[in-house]
């Protein structure tokens, strides 16, 4: 769609508060990042379900399990790598080993905060918490989806890590309810698919545009579940298209791209390009900036793509 | 019947489970021992029919290496037939060497040290939310209180005012490899936990009586989570175990085997007579 653009992080917080209104088991547990997490005013609204820590992310993450214990639902969000890296074995142990029902939120990530280099970079998120058996991986793609995947989180049981980014990002489709596990096809095609997951979908979109103007038809899937991955829909892009690129916020190694490679040497195997950022610690500038140094514009992807298949 | 008496048979049933599985923690066991004792068959509301009761007492071994003793405890309280930990460390088995929630009674995975705590205060918070009347206690290491992630949900707890979270630190003055106070300094345990506006006693840890005057004192404290700091003694009740750092990890062979059961069964003679 067109030119609306939404600040994420802000919808974010009004999705959860929306929830809470009726939902007695949600908490909000802050890292001193609440108010960045777009929960101020639901902390004035309901000082009862909210609870500030300080930053201690590994102890909070200990916390929500504790507190899920009981029956509640906490909801955990700060900024990308101090939620994921930071406390990373409490993931695995208190939430992911114990099946506890907490929902873990990763804000400013990917290059949001592209300017404060790369201790604030948050790029392999996606390869390490699907790393964690039975922890869903969530990376939504536009503001409206990020509603409708808040609501999905909330209604599974068991622990969930969501990326959300911070900057204002378009409004993709219509807001329509989400499955978690499922993949849509955005635009139709026929000479190759790109596979997208999270708000980088918006550049890959534009992308396709650019290649259509080129006379290249492209398929664009948005698979904003990354674990589990949609394999039925990978297989179909395979057949229809012969060929798979995959574009992510993120380190080529592990993430989308890893996850659709597993499914494509095993089920379907096709030639496949893993588009993203190279394994090393990135440079920083403007979010802009760092979409065209590493080719993740609209632009860079459509070039990537057209090396790919020529 | 005394509760000497029943720690004595706790600790036997732990050297057992250890030397028929050739594996285990056995001096971090047999210095828990009197705590897990006082808290099982005194303290806690807790019980096999109710392992999921929303009114229970909460207990965290975040020491987890010392599951062994918890296994021995909560078989014998019948959560589960003692038949079933002759699977003790097999494949398949669920009773492996680390607490996890798919046995009746445990009610955390652990293994990892310093994140029991975090996980105890996220329960005592939720028993407050609720106004719930149930208590939590955490047991954690004197080795443990080397991770900082512990010092975190110390914070917490005391910023909170959990009364309602009682831990114990099982300061037997060993790790794995060697005297805490060689490996990192632990001293002034007491005030380092004053410190961060917590309620501290130290006691006796291998004295039940004095383990259980403990508890009970806690639960009257308002406005102040306690922490138990519990001088104990690793190896406690086997003497050629006590204060042994090799007997960490150590699997006792068939005849300290048949010594260990033996004193153990003279010391519980010893608390038959007196207590007649
Ligand atoms: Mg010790």
């Amino acid at each position: 769609m067109d030119t609306i653009k939404r600040d994420p992080r802000k919808e974010f917080g009004k999705a959860v508060a929306e929830l809470a209104e009726t939902d007695e088991r949600i908490v909000v547990l802050s890292a001193d990042s609440g108010g960045s997490a777009g929960f101020k005013d639901f902390a004035e609204q309901h000082p009862e379900k909210y609870y500030e820590f300080g930053i201690m992310e590994q102890g909070i993450t200990g916390i929500a399990a504790g507190l899920a214990t009981t029956g509640k639902i906490p909801v955990f969000c700060a900024i990308a790598p101090f939620v994921t890296c930071r406390p990373y074995e409490m993931f695995r142990n208190d939430l992911g080993y114990m099946k506890q029902n907490v929902k873990i939120v990763g804000r400013n990530a990917g290059f949001t905060y592209s300017d404060l280099g790369a201790t604030h970079h948050s790029l392999e998120d996606y390869a390490i918490m699907r790393m964690v058996p039975g922890a869903v991986v969530l990376a939504p793609q536009d503001v409206g989806e990020i509603r409708s995947a808040v609501k999905a989180m909330m209604d599974y049981n068991g622990p969930v890590y969501m990326r959300i980014g911070n900057g204002a990002i378009p409004d993709l489709k219509k807001e329509a309810a989400f499955i978690i596990g499922k993949g849509e096809i955005l635009r139709e095609g026929n000479d190759l698919t790109i596979l997208s997951t999270g708000s980088i979908t918006g550049e890959v979109l534009c992308a396709a545009a650019l290649l259509e103007d080129q006379g290249i038809s492209v398929m664009v899937i948005g698979l904003p579940t990354v674990s589990p991955i949609d394999c039925e829909i990978i297989k179909y892009a395979a057949e229809k298209t012969g060929r798979i690129m995959t574009v992510e916020e993120h380190y080529i190694c592990g993430g989308l791209g890893g996850s659709v490679a597993e499914v494509i040497a095993q089920s379907c195997p096709v030639p496949l390009k893993i588009h993203g950022v190279p394994h090393v610690y990135a440079t920083s500038g403007s979010y802009e900036e760092l979409l065209r140094y590493y080719k993740l514009d609209a632009k860079g992807i459509a070039a990537v793509a057209k090396d790919f298949i020529a | 019947m005394d509760l000497r008496m029943k720690a004595c048979d706790i600790r036997t049933d732990i050297v057992e489970i250890i030397h028929r599985a050739g594996t285990g923690h056995i001096g971090g066991d047999l210095s828990v021992t009197d705590i897990l004792v006082d808290l099982y068959y005194k303290q806690m509301n807790v019980a096999p029919d109710k392992a999921a009761d929303r009114e229970r007492d909460r207990f965290v071994l975040s020491k987890g290496h010392s599951v062994e003793a918890l296994y021995a405890v909560l078989a014998d309280r019948g959560f589960f037939p003692k038949e079933d930990l002759l699977t003790y460390a097999q494949p398949g088995s669920k009773y492996i060497g680390h607490p996890n929630n798919k046995v009746n009674g445990i009610e955390m995975n652990t293994g990892s040290l310093g994140h029991g705590l975090s996980v105890g205060v996220g329960m005592a918070l939720a028993g407050r939310m609720d106004k719930k009347k149930y208590r939590v206690y955490v047991v954690l290491g004197d080795g443990e209180m080397e991770e900082g992630s512990v010092w975190e949900a110390v914070t917490a707890g005391g910023h909170y005012k959990l009364d309602n979270l009682t831990a114990f630190v099982d300061r037997n003055r060993l790790q794995i490899s060697g005297p805490t106070e060689e490996i990192m300094t632990q001293d002034k345990q007491e005030d380092r936990w004053a410190a961060f506006g917590w309620n501290v006693l130290s006691i006796p840890g291998n004295d039940i009586e004095a383990v259980d005057d403990a508890v009970e004192l806690a639960k009257h404290i308002k406005n102040k989570p306690t922490v138990i700091i519990a001088n104990t003694t690793k190896g406690c009740g086997v003497s050629f175990m006590e204060n042994q750092v090799g007997w960490h990890h150590r699997v006792p062979t068939d005849q300290e085997y048949e010594q260990a059961i033996q004193e153990l069964a003279q010391r519980r003679m010893q608390y038959a007579q007196d207590s007649e």
